[in-house]
């Protein structure tokens, strides 16, 4: 199972594609693409790519566990959360961030 | 202290205005990623995991009170409040915002400052000995030199676009600070038979993937033909510099491959054209821009010496400050005092906008005005009177900047990992705060001695861990961070690089391998004055291979 991911163009803020199509702060808002879904995967990175607001768009496996999503790699685990040590909140999205596709 | 020339002036504005002018096309998407992101580049801008990293050159390491403060209320306006001091003698911004990045530049310009050539495959900053200038072992200054080779290489249009990115490092101390045999390029101050000061060049260091000592390419260039020389070196390099492969196109793969000798043999072809020509250094210009450079009016003051022996039976703590972040000074009376980025438990080479400003008073008030960033990530006040050390240290313990331990094992240098970096495979700085906390007491860190430990969170070596005493590498596998761990690098002039001992630890189990490391070798010591890597030398790694994996 895969999410899609990206940073925010203004803020650099990491975001996720949710099931609105919007990208989003809250990786348990990702939408989650199963494996028979690649086509809607690349037509949201298409579009995504067409706003110009969210670069480093990367595809990460991930796994459901009790209905929430796990990355698979602590690199993704770590850019959900902010920086483990010295410990901050992630970035955050300013008001004009929030972009959609 | 060098001097922004009028060209600089210039230059820096206009670049200034266009890169606004290209985030304001950027922002309303007039030019895609693919288009801005060179751009930001060239500007010193980055994209780390969490958000824009913007990375601000310090010419060979050395800055005035006014330029940090500004890096303070950077820190303060337009970040989180704090600052990363990086091996590279300059320092990072980790949560900068795209649209304030123009008015960065703008704050920075207006101290002097940019954030050109910090990126990309040009000529980067040049670094230097930290203690330049002040140190009582050196032959000669390198900053004149050093600015004058940060004029000659600022956007050379010949050498903007070179096979990869070429770092210069230079000493003019026979005791090599700088880790110049760790560069692409390194210099080193000396004196020929007939009494003259010049410079033997070292080529084809560096660290990284493929990690290589620099060989020597020549034993002595005078001042006059130094850049006539460097040009040559550069120009063999961007002819034959391998570009169709981003991992060997390092000048050290060309050197490797090629061999120094062919090397130093089509330089010699090519400095013989170029010697004499418009690269020539006159001595009076080279007078001109020794002339940034005087000394301080220094006092005649009568305390020449700290009695450190006296001073640690009153307070120790002050004591073991004195005992090792004092560094001797050329003029009697004064020293250079070593701020340590290091609090036991802190992350390596942060500092915070209030300390920034603390560390920029004391420059001011006591340090005749400048103060230095060191490879290690740490901050020295170069020209300090013994008389004002009480002064300088209280200021310091109010402010957490007073830990004693330069060169100690907590002493670490540690690049910022998985926590911030896009390329990283495992994180350094817990690694290092882990360490710290483990070694943190006075009495342990005395007992044994001066050791350095480096990590880096992939094999990029951003954290020297190849020439560390004992060194750290984050690798990834299966998913989970390990780390390995190598032995006997050396970044001094005693160049070598470490070797690795064997299968990688997960995190929580390394502080007690290099626990194991550290028993081993006071085990095996001569004496308590025979530093870690001195044994090591002696004794090889065996010993501490056995330390870590036991004789299976
Ligand atoms: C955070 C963003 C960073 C990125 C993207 C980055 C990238 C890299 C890369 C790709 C290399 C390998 C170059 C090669 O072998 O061709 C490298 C080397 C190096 N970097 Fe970084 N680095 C970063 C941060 C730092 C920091 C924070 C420091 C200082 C603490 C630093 C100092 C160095 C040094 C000293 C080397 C090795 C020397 C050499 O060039 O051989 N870098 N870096
Ligand atoms: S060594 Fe690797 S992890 Fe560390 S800063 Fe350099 S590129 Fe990033």
């Amino acid at each position: 199972m895969e999410i899609l991911t990206g940073n925010e163009l203004m803020s650099g803020a990491t975001v996720y594609l949710d099931r609105e199509g919007r990208w989003v702060e809250e990786l348990q808002h990702a939408r989650v693409f199963n494996n028979d879904e690649v086509e809607a995967r690349d037509a949201a990175i298409a579009a995504t790519k067409k706003t110009l607001r969210v670069v480093s768009l990367e595809i990460e496996t991930v796994t459901l566990s009790d209905g929430a999503i796990y990355p698979d790699r602590i690199r993704e685990r770590i850019r959900a959360e902010g920086p483990t040590a010295p410990r901050f909140d992630r970035q955050h999205l300013d008001e004009d961030g929030h972009v959609s596709i | 202290m060098y001097r922004y020339d009028e060209f600089d002036a210039a230059f820096v504005k206009e670049r200034t205005a266009q890169f606004s002018d290209q985030v304001a096309r950027r922002l309303t998407g007039e030019l895609n990623e693919d288009q801005f992101r060179p751009l930001r580049l060239m500007n010193g801008l980055y994209l780390q995991l969490h958000a824009y990293m913007l990375r601000i050159a310090v010419p060979y390491g050395t800055m005035n009170s006014k330029q940090m403060h500004m890096l303070a209320h950077i820190a303060r306006t337009y970040d989180r409040g704090y600052g990363h001091f990086t091996t590279r003698q300059n320092i990072q911004f980790n949560w900068p915002k795209l649209r304030d990045i123009p008015k960065i530049l703008e704050d920075l310009a207006s101290v002097e400052m940019h954030a050109i050539q910090t990126s990309g495959n040009c000529i980067r900053n040049i670094t230097t000995d930290q203690f330049a200038g002040a140190t009582a072992d050196e032959i000669i200054d390198p900053r004149p030199v050093a600015e004058i080779l940060r004029q000659w290489s600022s956007l050379h249009p010949e050498f903007s676009y070179l096979p990869r990115k070429f770092k210069i490092a230079m000493t003019g101390s026979p005791t090599d600070r700088a880790a110049i045999r760790f560069h692409d390029i390194g210099l080193q101050a000396t004196t020929s038979a007939l009494g003259e000061i010049g410079w033997q060049v070292w080529v084809g260091g560096g660290l990284g993937r493929t990690p290589m000592i620099g060989k020597m390419i020549s034993g002595f260039v005078p001042h006059e033909h130094l850049l006539a020389y460097l040009e040559s070196i550069l120009r063999v390099y961007n002819r034959y510099g391998r570009r169709d492969n981003k991992y060997k196109a390092r000048i050290k793969i060309l050197v490797h491959e090629e061999g120094i000798d062919s090397i130093r043999q089509q330089v010699d072809e090519e400095f013989a054209q170029v010697k004499g020509g418009v690269l020539h250094l006159p001595q009076d210009e080279l007078d001109r821009i020794g002339k940034y450079f005087v000394e301080p009016a220094y006092e005649l003051v009568n305390e020449t010496r700290v009695d450190v022996a006296r001073e640690k039976i009153l307070n120790p703590l002050y004591g073991r400050w004195l005992e090792h972040n004092l560094h001797g000074h050329r003029q009697p009376g004064y020293v250079s005092v070593t701020i340590s980025l290091k609090p036991i438990g802190g992350a390596p080479g942060d500092a915070t906008d209030a300390q920034i400003d603390v560390v920029a008073d004391l420059a001011e008030r006591y340090s005749h005005d400048e103060l230095r960033v060191t490879h290690e990530q740490n901050l020295v006040l170069p020209h300090v009177k013994i008389t004002d050390l009480p002064a300088v240290y209280a200021r310091l313990v109010e402010h957490g900047l007073a830990e004693g331990n330069a060169g100690q094992i907590t002493d670490m240098i540690c690049c910022p990992g998985l926590d911030f970096c896009a390329l990283a495979n495992a994180r350094s700085i817990p690694l290092a705060q882990e360490i710290s906390r483990k070694f943190g007491s006075p009495e342990r860190q005395a007992e044994i001695g001066d050791l350095k430990i480096k990590i880096s969170g992939c094999i990029n070596a951003c954290g020297h861990h190849h020439v560390a005493h004992i060194g750290i590498l984050g690798v990834e596998k299966k998913g989970t961070e390990l780390y390995q761990i190598t032995v006997g690098g050396d970044a001094t002039e005693q160049a070598a690089i470490g070797d690795i001992l064997g299968h990688g630890f997960i995190a929580e189990d390394v502080p007690a391998a290099i626990e194991r490391l550290v028993d081993a070798y006071i085990a095996r010591r001569q004496s308590p004055s025979e530093p870690f890597i001195d044994a090591f030398r002696r004794i090889g790694k065996e010993p501490f291979k056995e330390a870590l994996y036991g004789n299976a």
